[in-house]
């Protein structure tokens, strides 16, 4: 063998990353067994079901009833002055026409101004915090939340604060980490241009809050529910602080507020219902309910009755299409992520797809299905992007584009959920001593892009020295591996990679249509897990968030450290980022995370460039100030302008940084006073463009946490 | 008396120089010994494992290079030159210039070489008086 073909290739030759080991073992399927999966209803298990959309057998209540209101499609805000939504546009694509700031003069880039949102945690919330903040620019204005659900407005120019309302959320409500990504904004067309709340921001709290207060002012709006809140443990059973939590936006569709919660993972097979709601964005009523348990629930479960317990939920921030009247949900996996030999018929339909629902009556439409069978929690958990792509004839079709955890992108028919580029079959291995019976036996694949990096071999194992590494490499050795579709195993470790950060996660991917790129950051990183006997997690002390008892470990560590899995025969053990379990350091070699430029006709990589530099990581934990690029693992998507400029943050090198998009090349950079694990946007107030990011840090990411957002221009003239 | 006094020092003299770096090999030789033997074992683990052969005799030769370095032999810095070499040859065929892959298989063998390269007049010192006696 000449120069390592598997090592090299990760920070020389990542164009070539599509041919990844794993992908020469792929078995291209049958065309008719392709054209079965592409199909609208393709439900993604072995046995599959007539081409035929996602409509209930029963004769359902007129849409008419539960959505009296004019539905029509309304005209959208553009992006440009004002970033609107949470993805810039409706559509989602994280791109701005703005082109003031330029690959020349971004250099020169300065700050505007700090603000601090005061979200600070407590000593009891310590470790919890990851706000995710991304704000909307609406006129003159900046609209967020904060960590803890605080809706805050500042000028867009001054960051001057014009108004605050503090939802008052709890310390005990914080579910993995006290995150809210972003607020929607909705103009209620029916109301009079000067009624309170015509413009309102909605927002959906960690303690399942939907809120909604008047954009100009910060009052609550009194029309919204009860004072402006819906409180949605509704009909979700016993209420257990911290189990059930909204952290995205809500999706807002032809005055529909749909929207999903996150359910804290690991706990229990008994678990709060993963059930999709809508509601009236004007008045706060209940419109319907999508149980995919029981799809009887559409008008809400019988008295003394809640919604189908322990389904695949959605934590991740959805796709709202006004124009078909159509809402996109990156479904996640059922509660409990690791073991599925007793999930329900309904459970293995829905998991991990990509479900297109109708907000007028809350029916699916179709989806599609990326893990068949997920025993990995690869969630989706990028919001997928709208855009126009060239259908089967070359006329081009409206289209959404999904990233996955599993680092696949797919483009699909937005009517349809028919692929518009390759999707192949991939055949999975079914070893594992656990549920040899479940593990699916093949797995779809993108043979357009994925951002999946080839297997790992014992040569990718690191550390600081030959012990460490050699440690490593005995580990490796000893787990259960063979590819990422390893299953899981309980008497040895094994090796999940890429892990449940993605792949491409909720920081999601930028789309520039005029350039035909995109632009997705991504992490490379493996976790190591183990499924966890029953009686040895009993003994651990392992209980569910719902079960605590005095000593009792699990529900507050990194996510899947010891989660119990009660109801299922094992608990689960996730090693994050596969860390030595005597040094603390990444068994992996880098880079653990990347950036990469995508040619949206061809799928082929442009550029690929590792995120993020080696000045926050050393050894012991101490910062080595090494400004060369490693690629850190990172949380947090990117923004790309019109005049070719990538700014993101996402690293855990805290810095935030302006790529140029055609060369990969890192034009400026400024150190951000806590990690930017957040979205950023820009904006224009006065003829003066600005890019802002939250610098608030995350826990698991290990940054430190901060209260800033952070607005840059370019310096007066 | 006077010759007598000044022979003393100059041999108490010796002695000391001699004992400070007796004692800094033999320090550097135990570490080496026991990075050695931790290789050793770990890298015949590896191999029962069907992994890297790499480690195994990289530990056997640190052993060994302990031993001379012990001994205060000018073989020990000989041995452990072919060592770091076919280490970094073996580096270089596993990751070429991947240069973060290469921090645990160059870092320190590289550091461990400079040590080496500070016990140079620790070395030789027991081949000397015993080709002396040989003459």
């Amino acid at each position: 063998m000449s120069i390592n073909p598997v090592t090299g290739n990760r920070l020389t030759g990542r164009a070539a990353a599509c041919g990844t080991a794993a992908l020469l073992a792929l078995a291209l399927a049958p065309p008719e067994l392709l054209a079965q999966d592409a199909s609208p209803a393709g439900d993604g298990t072995q046995a599959q079901e007539p081409a035929a959309p996602d409509a209930p057998a029963a004769a359902r209540t007129p849409p008419g009833d539960r959505a009296a209101r004019d539905r029509a499609p309304r005209p959208q805000p553009d992006v440009g002055r004002d970033w609107p939504f949470y993805g810039g546009g409706a559509d989602a694509q994280r791109f701005s026409p703005l082109d003031q700031i330029t690959p020349d003069n971004v250099a020169g880039l300065e700050r505007a101004f700090v603000y601090r949102t005061g979200d600070m945690p407590s000593e009891a919330a310590e470790g919890k915090y990851a706000a995710e903040t991304t704000p909307l620019k609406i006129g003159d204005a900046l609209v967020m939340c904060s960590a803890k659900n605080v809706l805050i407005s500042i000028d867009a120019a001054t960051g001057e604060e014009n108004w605050r309302y503090d939802t008052g959320v709890p310390d005990e409500a914080i579910p993995y980490s006290a995150s809210c990504r972003g607020v929607s904004a909705y103009t209620a067309p029916e109301l009079p241009a000067d009624a309170p709340c015509k413009s309102r921001v909605i927002e959906g709290t960690i303690d399942a809050k939907l809120v909604a207060v008047d954009l100009a002012d910060g009052t609550p709006c009194e029309g919204f529910g009860e004072n402006g809140m819906v409180d949605l443990w509704t009909d979700i059973g016993e209420r257990v602080p911290g189990w059930y939590a909204v952290t995205a936006p809500p999706a807002v569709v032809r005055g529909v507020i749909v929207t999903g919660a996150q359910v804290k993972d690991g706990q229990a097979e008994d678990a709060p219902s993963g059930v999709i709601r809508g509601f009236d964005a004007v008045t706060g009523e209940f419109l319907w309910a999508w149980d995919l348990g029981n799809p009887d629930n559409a008008d809400g479960p019988p008295e003394g009755e809640v919604y189908t317990r322990g389904t695949p939920n959605m934590w991740a921030t959805a796709a709202a299409d006004e124009e078909l009247g159509y809402v996109y949900l990156p479904m996640g996996n059922s509660s409990v992520d690791y073991y599925g030999s007793n999930r329900s018929e309904a459970e293995n339909r829905w998991a991990t797809s990509l479900v297109a629902l109708d907000v007028l009556t809350g029916e699916p439409v179709w989806h599609f299905q990326t893990v068949r069978h997920d025993v990995w929690d690869y969630d989706l958990g990028s919001q997928p992007t709208l855009l126009d792509y060239p259908g089967p004839d070359g006329t081009p079709v409206p289209a959404l584009l999904l990233p996955s955890k599993q680092g696949d992108l797919y483009i699909l028919d937005r009517e349809t959920g028919a692929p518009l580029t390759p999707v192949g079959e991939v055949e999975a291995p079914t070893t594992g001593d656990v549920e040899p019976e479940f593990i699916a036996e093949s797995q779809p694949v993108s043979e357009w892009h994925v951002l999946r990096e080839p297997e790992l071999t014992g040569r990718d194992m690191w550390g600081f020295t030959p012990i460490d590494q050699l440690w490593c490499r005995i580990r490796f050795r000893l787990a259960e591996y063979a590819g990422y579709l390893t299953p899981p195993s309980a008497e040895r470790r094994w090796i999940q990679y890429p892990g449940y950060n993605g792949g491409s996660d909720w920081g999601s991917v930028a789309v520039d249509t005029q350039r035909g790129v995109i632009v997705a950051n991504y992490n490379d990183v493996p976790n190591f897990n183990r499924l966890i006997p029953r009686e040895e997690a009993d003994a651990r002390g392992l209980r569910p968030i719902n079960d605590k008892r005095p000593g009792a470990q699990g529900g507050t560590n990194a996510e899947g450290a010891g989660d119990a899995q009660a109801g299922a025969p094992y608990a689960i053990d996730v090693n994050a980022g596969w860390r030595n379990d005597v040094t603390g350091i990444p068994c992996t070699s880098p880079p653990y995370g990347g950036i990469r430029a995508i040619d949206l006709e061809t799928g082929e990589t442009l550029w690929d460039e590792p995120l993020g530099t080696a000045r926050r990581n050393g050894p012991f934990g101490l910062p080595s100030g090494l400004p060369m690029k490693i690629g850190t693992p990172n949380n947090g998507g990117s923004v790309i302008t019109q005049s070719g400029l990538v700014f993101i943050g996402a690293a855990t090198d805290n810095l935030f940084r302006a790529i140029d998009i055609d060369t990969g090349e890192t034009l400026w950079s400024d150190v951000l006073p806590a990690g930017g694990q957040a979205n950023p946007i820009t904006y224009e107030v006065d003829g003066t463009q600005y890019v802002l990011i939250a610098a608030t840090g995350h826990h698991f990411m290990e940054t430190p946490t901060g209260d800033y957002i952070v607005a840059y221009k370019l310096p007066d003239r | 008396m006077t010759h007598a006094t000044t022979a003393d020092t100059a041999a108490s003299r010796g002695q000391a120089r001699r004992g400070g770096w007796r004692l800094a090999a033999r320090c550097l030789a135990a570490v080496l010994a026991l990075i050695g033997l931790v290789l050793a074992a770990g890298g015949i683990w590896l191999i029962a494992l069907d992994g890297s052969w790499y480690y195994a005799p990289a530990g056997l030769g640190l052993v060994l290079v302990a031993v001379l370095l012990w001994r205060q032999e000018m073989a020990a810095l000989q041995l452990y030159l072919l060592v770091w070499l076919a280490t970094v040859a073996w580096a270089f065929w596993e990751v070429g210039t991947d240069w973060w892959a290469q921090v645990p298989r160059l870092v320190a063998p590289t550091v461990i070489l400079l040590a080496m390269l500070v016990m140079l007049p620790a070395l030789g010192r027991r081949r000397a008086p015993a080709r002396g006696t040989a003459q």
